[in-house]
């Protein structure tokens, strides 16, 4: 089976090798130029006054554009590797070349499968790892990682998502035989779980952390973690985080108790720390806390393997799937 | 003499659709069966159960000895051809005879190879520029290069030319002629005459029924035409069996199994060939002796 898969597929793998180089090529490119300009601003950053704290922008903009559309990268691999791999035979009825041979259904599925999904794991991960040499400079510029959307193109997550979507593709050809309609299945199915998965449980792996202060201030968590949110909660855990009515800090004016409105209703401009102190003192005697939720850097390597994994057993439902549709469809 | 298939009471039915029925049949083994029937008779059912492709949903079948199922050992008996000749566009004959070496235990390329040659067939060219007779000479080579013990061929020569499915058939009774006793086939067809001279078995169905199934030249022995003028034929028919009946206001013709010798002098005997035997049993009218009559269909 493996020299069938092989001849049949050995130009996709040329030309897919081939636009990787291409890719890797330019990524290499303007990563290196980023690194350089990334190293030039290390010496006149300081303790006092840290790069971040630089009005600077790092990289080139062609770079950053080719590295946010490497998030397409595992939904074209799904639907031009996996899409086809049992519709298009079924379409043209080479299946019945294949199962008149000494091999079982199963296992033609299992082998071609199998070699498809390694293939693209390994682009996947590839794809990944240039994007996230590439990020280096940045992550260190920008702590931004752990972000939406940044998070998803670095680390192992390319992986996860590269196998699954060539999985779902694999599995719509079986259950739709055809592979147009395949296709349209993967992209939107790949789309679909995806904003499903970092939308509503991604934030959820693990437990977040919740940091409180006074309901004036303002708190930057360190540095690379995820901020889910942030505003003010009252006494009875009402939480206010900004809106188009007049407010202090996010918080209504009409919710401030009276005895604080005074204090607050100045130019701030003109408050002196004494009498800044006294209006914080008043909000928080109210009950008032300032508060952010985020996810810890920590968290960054732990969050990237529950999503892999997240994608990989969904790959793996959906290959076993297309195994029970392949055994048990006659026709 | 052992047997090649056998099947008890075999049907297979798709969710709505019953595709074969209570099918009995058996097949000796290094036989060259006519598997007949119009479209949508089963024909391709029937061979994707013997195949093991798909699983009956009720009946015994029994195919080399074992049941039909998705195992190695028993696919490789198997050298199954489907209707559509399934070949890979962009491989070449080449490819495909490489590829059956890898997943076969006792390929035989070599052959295969010089058949293709003395055919003249390139072998280093996409099948998808082959010719129609080309490519299923090049799906047939390979089912053989398997060295199956039985052969199921689903209407391998429906799309060919008159020539082409000269070459493709005397390739089929060569092969036969060389596995010494070995092999077994089952053809299917809808080409009477094609099959009349290579096949020495027949199993006919129709409507997802077995109508006939037996020897060829035995059939053909017990069946006869009678013709005669119109009359009762109830004394006839309790002597032997009238499997189909076309009446005129002046004359009948019976196309009749017999049990023993005709007694009546009334009726002209004569023997029927292959079509008319298929013909009177699918109860079709087109039949050349009984053509212009209308069907009775006193075969179920």
């Amino acid at each position: 089976m493996t020299w069938l898969v092989w001849r049949q597929y050995r130009w996709q793998a040329a030309i897919a090798a081939l636009l990787l180089a291409v890719f890797a090529a330019v990524v290499i490119a303007t990563g290196l130029q980023m690194a350089a300009q990334w190293h030039s601003m290390l010496p006149a950053c300081t303790r006092s006054s840290p790069c971040s704290a630089t009005s600077a922008s790092l990289g080139s903009q062609v770079g950053h554009d080719l590295v946010v559309l490497s998030l397409a990268v595992p939904v074209i691999l799904g639907f031009l590797w996996g899409a086809p791999v049992v519709a298009h035979e079924l379409e043209t009825g080479t299946v019945n070349f294949a199962w008149a041979q000494s091999v079982t259904k199963t296992r033609w599925l299992l082998v071609k499968a199998g070699w498809l999904l390694l293939a693209a794991a390994v682009w996947g991960g590839a794809v990944g790892a240039l994007v996230t040499w590439w990020s280096g400079p940045r992550n260190a510029f920008y702590s931004e990682q752990f972000q939406p959307n940044y998070f998803d193109q670095q680390g192992i997550v390319p992986i996860g998502y590269a196998v699954f979507a060539t999985a779902l593709g694999i599995a719509a050809g079986a259950l739709t035989r055809r592979t147009l309609v395949a296709i349209a299945v993967t992209i939107g199915g790949f789309i679909g779980v995806r904003l499903l998965i970092s939308q509503t449980l991604r934030a959820h792996y693990m437990a977040a952390v919740t940091a409180y202060y006074n309901p004036l201030g303002y708190y930057s968590p360190p540095g690379g973690a995820w901020v889910l949110s942030t505003g003010v909660v009252d006494k009875y855990g009402h939480v206010f985080s900004g809106g188009s009515a007049p407010q202090v800090n996010g918080v209504p004016v009409t919710a401030i108790p009276a005895s604080c409105r005074g204090l607050l209703f100045r130019d701030l401009n003109t408050l002196s720390r004494g009498q800044v102190h006294q209006a914080v003192s008043c909000m928080q005697a109210s009950g008032f806390r300032g508060f952010t939720t985020y996810q810890p850097a920590s968290h960054y390597w732990p969050f990237q393997g529950i999503e892999t994994g997240i994608y990989l057993a969904l790959a793996a439902a959906l290959l076993a799937v297309t195994v029970l549709v392949i055994r048990h469809r006659d026709a | 003499m052992n047997t090649a298939i056998e099947t008890q009471g075999l049907s297979k039915r798709y969710r709505r659709v019953t595709a074969l029925s209570d099918c009995s049949i058996t097949v000796p083994e290094s036989r060259i069966c006519a598997l007949i029937g119009p479209n949508g008779a089963g024909k391709t059912t029937l061979l994707r159960l013997l195949a093991g492709l798909a699983r009956p949903t009720g009946g015994d079948v029994c195919v080399l000895g074992g049941t039909p199922r998705q195992d190695p050992e028993f696919l490789a008996g198997i050298g199954y051809l489907a209707q559509d000749i399934p070949l890979y566009r962009r491989l070449t004959a080449e490819d495909h005879l490489k590829a059956g070496a890898h997943l076969n235990p006792r390929w035989d390329g070599e052959s295969a190879r010089t058949r293709l040659r003395e055919l003249a067939i390139p072998l280093d060219r996409a099948a998808g520029t082959l010719s129609g007779g080309q490519r299923a000479q090049v799906a047939l080579a390979l089912t053989l290069a398997k060295r199956p013990r039985l052969l199921l061929l689903d209407e391998p020569v429906a799309a060919l030319d008159p020539l082409a499915r000269r070459h493709f058939l005397g390739t089929l009774t060569a092969a036969v002629a060389e596995s010494g006793g070995e092999l077994t086939v089952v053809l299917s067809s809808h080409l009477i005459a094609d099959l009349e001279r290579v096949c020495d078995h027949i199993v006919l169905l129709a409507e997802s029924r077995v109508q006939l199934c037996g020897d060829i030249d035995t059939l053909l022995a017990e069946h006869k035409v009678l013709v005669g003028a119109r009359k009762d034929t109830s004394a006839l028919e309790r002597a032997h069996t009238v499997v189909h009946a076309v009446r005129t206001a002046r004359q009948s013709t019976l196309l009749v199994r017999l049990d023993g010798p005709v007694l009546d002098p009334a009726y002209e005997v004569s023997d029927v060939n292959l079509e008319e035997l298929v013909l009177g049993y699918m109860g079709a009218s087109a039949a050349p002796a009984l053509a212009h009559l209308t069907a009775v269909g006193e075969d179920q």
